[in-house]
């Protein structure tokens, strides 16, 4: 099956969640299991040692247990979307029906489906798509297009003149500068007067 | 199911197992058509399977979303009204006259509404501080409509805990639900619960319930153009009144740029200018939509609502904001009439 053929879907957060805080999606999780039958001894074993430090963890996920006389045990996850998923435990560690918890608690709730992009934004700039006239100077539209100042060459380096006259403004910004902080030290140095006498 | 049980219990209503491999698909095809005949199941609430504690799902419910509620209160925001009265109704059938006194969340849905909705427009004033009163009530009604709170709530793991004589419940019970949960958060000081009279505790309860619905309801505006859903007829002259009140000059709009004029796609750069100065502009496929978008945009950035303001103030940077819940922005009328 080509790529185009499998559903594909961008990323999605369910309705915020964390821009306020953060709500764990996993809702209720429903283990069912035989009493007796040995495909079901781990998950016995998972109820026996682990299901307390686990519902102590997490209040907010409810957990049933289910017992189905010589069924193969199944976990059922059910999310605050509402949508519902089921594994099958059969020949799982109790090891691995932790991790398998694990993964339902830190999943959204959205059925897992190809994504076509690691990230996505529904406001791709914020300043607008670039268009022709984004950058372009008004003045162009009086500008006659033989004018001269449109097809001037202009150099790579810089005239003597132009030198003189970017040092001339780099002297006048550093004097305008400096005008300010000689006040201000002049003033402290007054309070510090006043303060001595 | 067993297949000796089926042959004894109705031979009519259920398709017999084919005895030969041959006639196996005949007897799936079979099968197919009378599923489709009778439509699909319908949909049960998961104590119908056997599996369901009503108590815990309330609590955890509460536990999920971080607070600390009363649990009285939490488990009276799940139940509707129409609920109690089919109970009452199913009782009165019976012919028991209990006379039960289970309160539904009416009281609390109307409390939660009216805190969710002045919470939101206090947070929209302090937001957007220099937007017109009716912008801001355009805002509210988004954030209060109908679909907006069927999202969130539908969001929120409520479906099952609803009780309500229907399942899946209307969607107007979602709402109802999710503004009952706002209203009982507000009575959920535990140690307000011992002391009716401690002033601090009832605010506790309060702020809670306001930071609720901070980080539940106003997250929605995330990625919406808040300015697309106030409705202006004329933006123009609401730009002339909002200069004229400002001291300023006239708008002069001015073409800035077209392209591709007499062909099915012209483009026009429209630019508005104010003693001299461009202070909006907009693209647009006639030159009179190009002057009312950029007569919108001159009035955006007027109100500080430009596309390129810093984002709302949610979660951690909004814990301790203060709101005054007196102020009012000034609305159109207030300020083209000066």
């Amino acid at each position: 099956m080509g790529s185009s053929t499998i559903p594909s879907t961008f990323l999605k957060n369910i309705a915020q969640n964390g821009i306020g805080r953060h709500v764990c999606q996993l809702q209720r999780l429903t283990l069912s299991l035989c009493k007796s039958h040995p495909s079901s001894a781990a998950a016995r074993k998972f109820v026996e040692d682990d299901l307390l430090d686990f519902t102590k963890g997490n209040p907010g996920i409810v957990f049933y247990v289910k017992p189905r006389r010589h069924r193969a045990p199944v976990l059922t996850a059910e999310f605050l979307n509402g949508y519902k998923e089921m594994i099958d435990l059969t020949r799982c560690t109790k090891e691995e029906i932790a991790q398998w918890i694990g993964l339902m608690r830190g999943r959204s709730g959205v059925q897992i489906m190809r994504i076509r992009k690691d990230w996505h934004t529904d406001t791709p700039s914020i300043q607008g798509m670039w268009n022709p006239f984004m950058f372009k100077d008004t003045k162009l539209n009086v500008t006659d297009k033989m004018d001269k100042s449109l097809s001037e060459y202009i150099s790579k380096y810089k005239s003597a003149s132009q030198k003189l006259i970017e040092m001339k403004k780099l002297q006048k910004q550093q004097k305008e500068l400096e005008q300010p902080l000689k006040e201000s030290t002049r003033v402290i140095q007054e309070k510090k007067k006043a303060a001595s006498h | 199911m067993c297949v000796a049980a089926q042959k004894y219990v109705n031979t009519v209503t259920y398709a017999p197992k084919y005895t030969s491999s041959r006639r196996k698909v005949a007897y799936l095809k079979e099968l197919y058509r009378r599923k489709l005949e009778v439509g699909p199941d319908e949909v049960k609430h998961p104590s119908a399977f056997g599996c369901w504690n009503h108590a815990s799902e309330v609590y955890a419910f509460g536990k999920r979303l971080g607070e600390e509620f009363d649990e009285q209160k939490l488990a009276q925001a799940f139940i509707q009204k129409s609920f109690v009265e089919s109970e009452k109704e199913k009782q009165k059938n019976l012919g028991l006259l209990l006379d039960v006194n289970v309160e539904d969340n009416t009281k609390l849905a109307h409390e939660g509404r009216i805190l969710a909705s002045d919470f939101v427009k206090a947070y929209l004033r302090y937001s957007y501080p220099h937007l017109f009163e009716e912008g801001i009530c355009a805002i509210h009604d988004f954030l209060m409509s109908h679909s907006t709170l069927f999202h969130v709530a539908s969001n929120l793991g409520v479906r099952d805990l609803i009780q309500s004589p229907t399942y899946p419940p209307s969607e107007e019970d979602y709402i109802t639900t999710l503004m009952a949960v706002i209203g009982a958060l507000t009575h959920s000081d535990l140690s307000a619960a011992n002391n009716d009279h401690d002033v601090t505790n009832t605010k506790k309860g309060l702020s809670r319930a306001e930071l609720f619905v901070l980080d539940f309801l106003v997250p929605q505006l995330i990625g919406r153009d808040v300015m697309e859903m106030w409705e202006l007829a004329n933006p123009m002259g609401l730009l002339v009144g909002l200069l004229r009140a400002r001291g300023l000059g006239q708008p002069e709009p001015r073409m800035l740029w077209d392209a591709a004029k007499n062909t099915i796609m012209p483009v026009y750069n429209v630019g508005i200018y104010v003693d001299k100065k461009l202070i909006g502009k907009s693209p647009g496929e006639t030159a009179a939509i190009a002057e009312e978008m950029a007569a919108r945009d001159t009035l955006r950035n007027l109100l500080g609502m430009s596309n390129s303001r810093s984002p709302l103030q949610l979660g951690d940077q909004a814990r301790h904001l203060q709101l005054d819940y007196r102020l009012r922005n000034a609305s159109v009328q207030e300020v083209t009439s000066v």
